[in-house]
């Protein structure tokens, strides 16, 4: 084989240890058996190595190949999306490893590698993942440049630290292609997940599924508002609306079961400064956002539903970040076309009978729609309703009816459920809305978290001459969940988060945890605002105030600029470098040692051994005899047996220092007549 | 320039012949042949090999992927590998700038043998220089790594084929570390040529054996009759004539010498193979200077123009292949 293209025995260790750090992130998504490929992959190359084993044979690697798309079919039941592409990725990439015999097979594996760094990233662009590819993408460099060593068969460090270096010296200029290239929109269309489960709210919600949806600590969304942040009992981050119950369950209207006579919603009558904030989405692989009503999108590329909804056009992959304006106090949909009555005040025909008899009771005793709301609301008060995240299963007909009259134990959307219920069978126009209500506050960066035990479910009522007004049946049961969150609302139950025992969020009493975790949080968002959401409406602020307007010439400029400000340091460091070896204490004083002997008219010859030296030297100058044996013997004691001791080399040392013939001039008159 | 000049066709009148040549001729101007020549900026060429042009690929797929998925980590991954390829090209043309190649020496050969040829990397800097490729045309190659020392010497060897002065043409030195991307290259002109001697073709017998003492020209056998003296030991000196009692009493090394020897000389004349063409009768020479070289016979050369006193030893072997491997090739070449 050619010298060129063996691979030498350090590298086969780097890719190695490359291959398992870029499987690791992946294992979750992955069928087992890819990671049983990967063990055999690696001990199959390693006995072929060890020359017990040889490479697979053309009929070996086609039956591997086929049987790993079938494998990915088997485990997916597809090979189109996201998910099964990567994991075939992943399966070839073990498979070429076992074949790896020259050099360019190295090249393959490793770009290869580094394309898996990037899928990584479709999944989650989390700010530890990040620092995790930024690994093993030092790792996959480092595997490169050990393909360059030839003959260094011992497992070397300075490999590593060489990739790391140019990895850094390669930054700056990193940056600002970052935040200098030019963002356009997809190309194509390309494959989504189809294969992650969806997280957040989901697009139908029956009893049970808010109070499960509060088990959980992860984070919904992140919110910063441009000026004060308002009170908590006003946060009512709104995501969803339920216009429909069949079979106990509410769902949303899709997009065909709106007339496309009612699509075009009315302009929402604004007045007053409006409330702006930004928010950050983790992914939820669903279409709808969050915001506070009334609210319209400062951000290009976001949707408004009929029902007043924010929707992202595409299900939301990875973090996504959009603005917001909102009017709190706008009055909305003044005017309500008769589809949309007939909508808001359709129930099932049957079932409920008892619910539907004392709605039609206590509307006739109201006399008015309002006093017909708080006449309810008085009633999950001052009646024995509870607010629990424990509130048992209903099941089988007339749920509804069985909350109201016998359990009386439920969670936000049994109570939201069950209003407009009454609303409705007593012909008030009323909707399920569902979403988040109130957040933490982090104090660091000013930040709102909204988790997604916040997640909350609320109605909204249609009256004359005010529009659609938000109604919370939980405020009556529970005050203290709108008003503090629900930790404080559950804290004499003891269901807050009992399902994630590990969650940092169960530990706030501990300061020091605290701040940690509020830190991180404040990281987090500090890298989904600036590295994660960047997008093209960012980069357009960004260089417009650093600017000023953009031209070519001012980009031209930028990147030429800055790919001097990169390329001038690293060559300095590269080529300045010291011209003779460093020299040890002990040649560095010898020769101190020489320079004076030199200014005597002594010259050390080339060849010659500091023991002739001083055999030279002593007969030049007699006086000296005593010194110039100490110091050459100390010489040759310390280079031939090697420096044991600091005190020997000080003698040395200071042996030199007080070595002064110059000064002695009396001693070597004889060689001054010379 | 001789025929010896590999992959160098002057008569290749097409269009890329024409380029080649005029490329060779820039060449040859801006690194002129020398014994020693440091690395600079205006001897090393730096481009991206085929591997690089393969990452590139890969970073265009990369950044499609990154476009398409509209995922900002993916873009600053694109961008610092981009990046890295940028930095690379310094670290690369490092490798090679600053090192010092030396001509050390060509073994002569016979035609078909190899030649070895010595040449030496040096290091000024403290720098580590890794995978360093030296080839000639149509030499073996080597890859070598200047890590602990300073100096490393390189053998290649090569094949020569035509009685005169090979010359190997540009020395390859190349290295693509540390990443692969980039090719860092250089052709050096050492000016290292290989003697390379006739190839020598064996005769029964010499016909017409011309030597001093016409009578004793029959008279093969190992001169040693009468004893006149000592001289030092010379390598390759025949065992049996050591001045063994000498050694034994802790003197030099010395050979006894036999005036048998010196009378016997042999005179291999070009006038010994009548009728016969230039390279036939330098190989018939040739042949028969290393078969008296090998009895340790003393012989003489004469050539037209060229007349070597009968002598014995490496040093007069190797004078007098050198007179039949340049012989007819013209004065400069020497």
């Amino acid at each position: 084989m050619n010298v060129l293209q063996q691979v030498p025995r350090n590298a086969l260790v780097w890719i190695i240890i490359s291959l398992f750090a870029l499987v690791a992130p992946h294992v979750a998504r992955l069928p087992i058996w890819v990671l049983a490929v990967y063990v055999i992959a690696v001990i199959w190359r390693l006995q072929v190595h060890r020359g017990r084993w040889s490479f697979p044979g053309r009929w070996v690697k086609v039956a591997m190949t086929v049987s790993g798309f079938v494998g990915i079919y088997a485990s997916y039941g597809t090979l189109v999306g996201l998910e099964p592409t990567v994991a075939l990725l992943l399966t070839a990439f073990a498979l070429k490893f076992i074949e790896l015999s020259q050099r360019k097979d190295a090249y393959v594996l490793l770009f290869l590698g580094y394309f898996i760094c990037i899928t990584e990233f479709l999944f989650s662009q989390d700010l530890l993942i990040t620092l995790y590819s930024v690994l093993t993408v030092v790792l996959v460099t480092s595997a490169l440049v050990a393909l360059h060593q030839p003959g260094l068969n011992r497992f070397n460090r300075g490999t590593a630290r060489l990739a790391g270096i140019m990895l850094l010296q390669a930054v700056p200029l990193m940056v600002v292609l970052f935040f200098v290239f030019p963002r356009f929109g997809p190309l194509w269309t390309v494959p989504l997940k189809n294969h992650t489960a969806k997280t957040g709210m989901s697009d139908f919600m029956k009893p049970g599924d808010v109070a499960s949806l509060s088990q959980s600590a992860d984070v919904a969304f992140r919110v910063k508002f441009e000026g004060a942040i308002p009170e908590k009992s006003a946060l009512y981050w709104r995501g969803l609306v339920f216009s429909r119950l069949e079979q106990n369950v509410w769902s949303g209207l899709g997009y065909y079961d709106v007339p496309l006579s009612e699509q075009r919603v009315d302009e929402v009558v604004t007045s007053g400064k409006p409330l702006s904030y930004s928010i950050i989405m983790e992914s939820t692989q669903q279409t709808w956002l969050y915001g506070l009503n009334y609210a319209r999108a400062r951000s290009a590329g976001v949707l408004h539903s009929s029902d007043y909804r924010l929707m992202s056009p595409a299900p939301l992959e990875t973090e996504y970040m959009y603005k917001v304006n909102s009017w709190l106090n706008a009055p909305i949909e003044m005017e309500l076309s008769d589809w949309r009555r007939k909508t808001e005040t359709t129930l099932p025909p049957q079932g409920n009978d008892r619910t539907r008899q004392m709605a039609l009771d206590l509307r006739a005793a109201a006399g008015s729609d309002e006093a017909y709301i708080q006449a309810v609301l008085n009633k999950f008060n001052q009646e024995d309703y509870v607010y629990t995240l424990r509130p048992g299963k209903l099941s089988g007909q007339n749920t509804i009816d069985k909350f109201l009259f016998e359990t009386q134990r439920g969670f936000c959307e049994h109570y939201a459920s069950a209003f407009v219920f009454m609303m409705r069978a007593a012909d008030v126009p009323a909707r399920v809305v569902a979403g988040y209500q109130g957040g933490e506050i982090n104090p660091l960066n000013k930040t709102v978290i909204v988790h997604q035990f916040d997640a909350h479910a609320w109605a909204e009522v249609w009256l004359e001459n005010k529009g659609w007004v938000r109604v919370d049946p939980t405020a009556a049961v529970s005050p203290l969940r709108i008003e503090m969150g629900l930790e404080e609302a559950m804290a004499s139950e003891g269901s807050f988060l009992s399902a994630a025992p590990l969650s940092p969020l169960r530990y706030r009493s501990i300061p020091l945890l605290n701040q940690l975790r509020l830190r991180y949080d404040a990281l987090t968002y500090r890298w989904q605002s600036w590295v994660v959401g960047f997008d093209s409406e960012q980069q357009f602020d960004l260089l417009h105030s650093m600017f000023g307007e953009i031209s070519t010439r001012v980009f031209a400029t930028l990147l030429l600029g800055s790919w001097a400000l990169v390329l001038v340091p690293v060559a300095i460091s590269l080529f300045f470098k010291r011209a003779t070896h460093p020299v040890s204490p002990l040649d560095k004083y010898y020769r101190i040692f020489c320079d004076r002997m030199a200014g005597l008219g002594l010259v050390r010859s080339p060849g010659e051994t500091p023991g002739q030296f001083a055999h030279r030297a002593i007969e030049a100058l007699p006086g000296f005899k005593e010194e110039l044996l100490q110091i050459t013997g100390l010489y040759d004691d310390l280079a031939y047996a090697g420096v044991k001791d600091k005190a020997e080399l000080t003698q040395f040392t200071r042996a030199v220092n007080k070595f002064r013939p110059d000064r002695r001039r009396g001693l070597v008159e004889e060689d001054i007549t010379i | 320039m001789d025929s010896n000049q590999p992959s160098f066709d002057m008569r290749d009148h097409s269009f890329l012949g024409r380029m080649r040549r005029r490329f060779r001729g820039w060449v040859n101007r801006r690194i002129p042949p020398a014994r020693e020549v440091t690395l600079d900026q205006r001897r090393i060429f730096i481009f991206p090999s085929r591997t690089g042009l393969f990452f590139g690929c890969s970073l265009t797929v990369m950044l499609i992927a990154a476009i398409n998925f509209e995922n900002n980590l993916s873009y600053a991954l694109t961008f610092l590998l981009a990046t890295l390829f940028i930095v690379a090209t310094l670290h690369t043309y490092a490798n090679l700038s600053g090192l010092t190649l030396r001509a050390v020496r060509a073994q002569p050969a016979f035609p078909g043998q190899q030649s070895e040829f010595l040449v030496m990397i040096e290091r000024k800097k403290r720098r580590d220089h890794y995978a360093l490729y030296l080839k000639w045309p149509t030499s073996s190659d080597a890859l070598v790594n200047l890590v602990e020392d300073d100096n490393i010497k390189v053998q290649l060897h090569m094949p020569v084929d035509k009685r005169g002065w090979f010359r190997p043409g540009r020395l390859l030195l190349e290295s693509t570390y540390p990443l692969g991307l980039l090719r860092c290259w250089t052709w050096v002109d050492l000016d290292l040529h290989a003697l390379v001697y006739p190839r020598p073709m064996s005769s029964a017998e010499l016909p017409g054996l011309a030597t001093d003492t016409p009578d004793g020209a029959a008279a093969m056998v190992d001169g040693n009759d009468d004893f006149y003296g000592f001289r030092d030991y010379r390598k390759g000196d025949s065992l049996r004539q050591v001045h063994w009692k000498g050694l034994a009493k802790g003197q030099e090394i010395q050979t006894k010498q036999y005036t048998a020897y010196a009378d016997r000389s042999v005179w291999l004349d070009w006038e010994l193979f009548p009728g016969m063409g230039v390279e036939q009768r330098l190989s018939h020479l040739c042949y028969w200077v290393l078969e008296f070289d090998d009895r340790r016979e003393e012989y003489g050369l004469r050539l037209p123009g060229v007349t070597i006193e009968p002598a014995v030893g490496d040093k007069h072997r190797e004078q007098v292949l050198k007179e039949l491997a340049l012989f007819g090739k013209g004065e400069a070449q020497r």
